[in-house]
């Protein structure tokens, strides 16, 4: 029953944006405006097809919603009450808001005095309080360095990018020519995404361990099918890779599986969770594993478990 | 007639009505519904209607037509609820937000559909224009996000339980809720704890049921800010200690260049060691063992040997 609710529920949402946008734009052709909702020109003219049976009780020529579009224009008439969209739903509201203050956030930004204006707007009309202060707040942490500005730089003129890095898995500083393709902001930390001329690999970093960054003049292009939001979090499960797998605690399920895209996961009788994770190095499983502390138990396979215990001793040494 | 044009009909009529239909009202004017059917087709195909618009958002209301109760209900779509307000957006305003939900990542249909809501008479469409070169993922699709800010937005006090840190046990809460604040990945509701009748930060990681609506309503006080509450939470989780860390001389740049402000000197061998505040003892090991051998809990001693003890327990 939820499969063809939900598809009907999609179609819907649709038909009340996309009546509303005829009204406003009298004679936008079909072709734009099944472009503009990423919809095929027959499934458009099926929902045209379909408001000829809809309108007001009485359902006489006076009631009905007019529409048009034998010429290949669109007109609706009669269908006033459609005239304006529906308020923004809950998760399309946070995700303008936080979206806009998260950009808002950005060193530099040229849009970013029109941004304020437009969340003043926004918030007032979403409800924000008597004096206008917002209701929604998203603040992104400044880079105290300078490298988020020349990786942008990097980004928009299309050129490489030398950095000195610090990896977290082999513990070393190496410097690597980065092909900037996307920076993004997850979980309060900056990331970079790009290829990686050292690996040959598309990799990401986080930027507040880079030590230093400096542009090129190498040209550096971003693929056309690469495509950012296959990005999200601060990891990326790439297919291929080796899996591990431990249970966590109650309290450390909490937010684990926010940040890290566990493979499979399930609730065990003491409330504690098994997982599976996919790695590219023994080594990052390994701190990971670590860093839980007393919050797992159960580590699969023994090289991962051996792993663990070896960089325990390793650091154990120091305190010695 | 199909049901989607069921449910168009319905729409349009409860958004045009007067005054709240009632069930039989519906039943006999709205195009959809066969007046010819039994009451307990009518009745199914009604209530089901009812509750996946609703689901969709579509604010239907119930209204009890007397004082008494002695009349069926009538439902109507009031106006006010239903059309997004006017936003008289700038161009330029627009173009920006628009560039705003293009680098949104994890909820993309829902800003793209955003946006098109806010510029539906838009005539100077900036759409097409270049893609931002840095995109933003500020988790925005977690589920509890959608209950706090409906009862935010619409003023109404909820009731949840909540788990504080080192708590053992959830403790259920009634909150008036007053801002949604994300901060350094994570989310916090502000508000009003009736409890302690005072203003309370809570974060919605650590919320441990789905919230409940209540009775009434409430005002949000003039001059409130978020930020103040916020940072006396995160500066309270965090208030447990003052640790030093000594960074190995390969490593002093990452103080150095992250933590500019921090109360710091030269250590032994050219290293660096730095004063942080951390939220438990915990916390700082998880965060120190990140970087192997090369960092190291200088102090205090309770920190130091909390780590060392951690760390016999991983080696077993």
């Amino acid at each position: 029953m939820t499969q063809p609710s939900e598809r009907l529920a999609k179609r819907l949402k649709r038909i009340l944006l996309l009546v509303p946008y005829a009204i406003k734009h009298p004679g936008v052709s079909v072709e734009e405006l099944s472009a503009k909702f990423e919809i095929k020109k027959d499934d458009l003219v099926d929902d045209l097809n379909l408001l000829f049976m809809c309108g007001l009780p009485g359902y006489g020529p006076g009631d009905l919603i007019d529409v048009d579009f034998d010429s290949g224009y669109v007109y609706v008439r009669m269908a006033d009450y459609f005239a304006a969209p529906l308020k923004l739903t809950p998760v399309e509201a946070l995700a303008l808001y936080a979206g806009g203050a998260a950009m808002a956030s950005m060193p530099e930004m040229e849009e970013a005095d029109a941004l304020r204006r437009a969340l003043d707007k926004l918030g007032v009309a979403l409800g924000s309080s008597a004096d206008g202060s917002a209701l929604v707040d998203v603040r992104f942490e400044a880079d105290p360095s300078d490298h988020l500005r020349v990786i942008r730089e990097g980004l928009t003129e299309r050129k490489r990018v030398r950095l000195e890095y610090y990896s977290a898995s082999s513990g070393e500083l190496t410097t690597r020519e980065i092909d900037p393709w996307s920076l993004y902001a997850a979980l309060g930390r900056w990331y970079l995404v790009g290829l990686d001329h050292r690996s040959g690999e598309e990799r990401m970093f986080r930027v507040d361990r880079i030590k230093s960054a400096a542009l090129s003049d190498d040209p550096a292009d971003v693929p056309d099918d690469f495509d950012p939001s296959t990005y999200s979090g601060a990891f990326r499960d790439r297919p291929g890779q080796p899996v591990a797998s431990f249970e966590i605690s109650p309290a450390v399920a909490r937010w684990f599986e926010e940040y890290y895209p566990v493979r499979a996961a399930s609730t065990l009788p003491d409330g504690w969770r098994a997982v599976e994770l996919s790695y590219a190095k023994p080594q990052w499983v390994a701190s990971l594993i670590l860093s839980i502390g007393d919050g797992v138990r159960n580590v699969e396979p023994a090289e991962i478990a051996e792993t663990v215990r070896s960089a325990a001793r390793e650091i154990a040494a120091i305190y010695g | 007639m199909r049901r989607i044009e069921r449910l168009i009909n319905l729409i349009a009529a409860l958004l045009e009505a007067e005054v709240p239909m009632t069930a039989e009202q519906i039943r006999e004017r709205i195009s959809g519904y066969d007046s010819a059917g039994s009451h307990e087709t009518f009745r199914r195909a009604f209530e089901r209607d009812k509750a996946d618009l609703k689901a969709m958002g579509i604010p239907i209301e119930t209204k009890q037509l007397d004082t008494f109760g002695d009349t069926p209900p009538g439902y109507i779509i009031p106006k006010s609820s239903y059309y997004l307000p006017e936003l008289d957006l700038e161009p330029d305003e627009l173009a920006s937000l628009r560039i705003a939900a293009g680098a949104v990542l994890g909820v993309e249909e829902e800003a793209g559909t955003g946006v098109m809501k806010i510029s539906m008479g838009a005539i100077d469409e900036t759409a097409g224009a270049a893609r931002p070169a840095w995109n933003a993922d500020v988790a925005a699709s977690q589920p509890l996000l959608t209950p706090l800010y409906s009862a935010l937005a619409e003023r109404v006090p909820i009731t949840f339980d909540y788990q504080p840190a080192g708590a053992d046990e959830p403790g259920s809460r009634r909150v008036r809720p007053y801002a949604l604040v994300h901060r350094k990945g994570h989310w916090y509701l502000v508000g009003h704890d009736e409890r302690s009748d005072d203003m309370r930060t809570f974060k919605v990681a650590r919320i441990t049921s789905d919230p409940k609506r209540g009775e009434g309503s409430y005002e949000i006080p003039a001059g409130f800010s978020a930020e103040k509450h916020v940072l006396a939470h995160v500066g309270a989780e965090g208030d447990h200690a003052v640790a030093t860390i000594r960074f190995d001389r390969s490593l002093r740049w990452w103080p150095e260049q992250n933590l500019p402000g921090a109360r710091a000197k030269d250590g032994p061998d050219g290293s660096y060691e730095v004063e942080m505040p951390v939220a438990s003892l915990d916390a700082l090991a998880s965060f120190v063992v990140w970087w192997g051998p090369k960092v190291e809990i200088v102090g205090p001693p309770e920190a130091r040997s909390h780590m060392i003890q951690r760390l016999e327990r991983s080696m077993s």
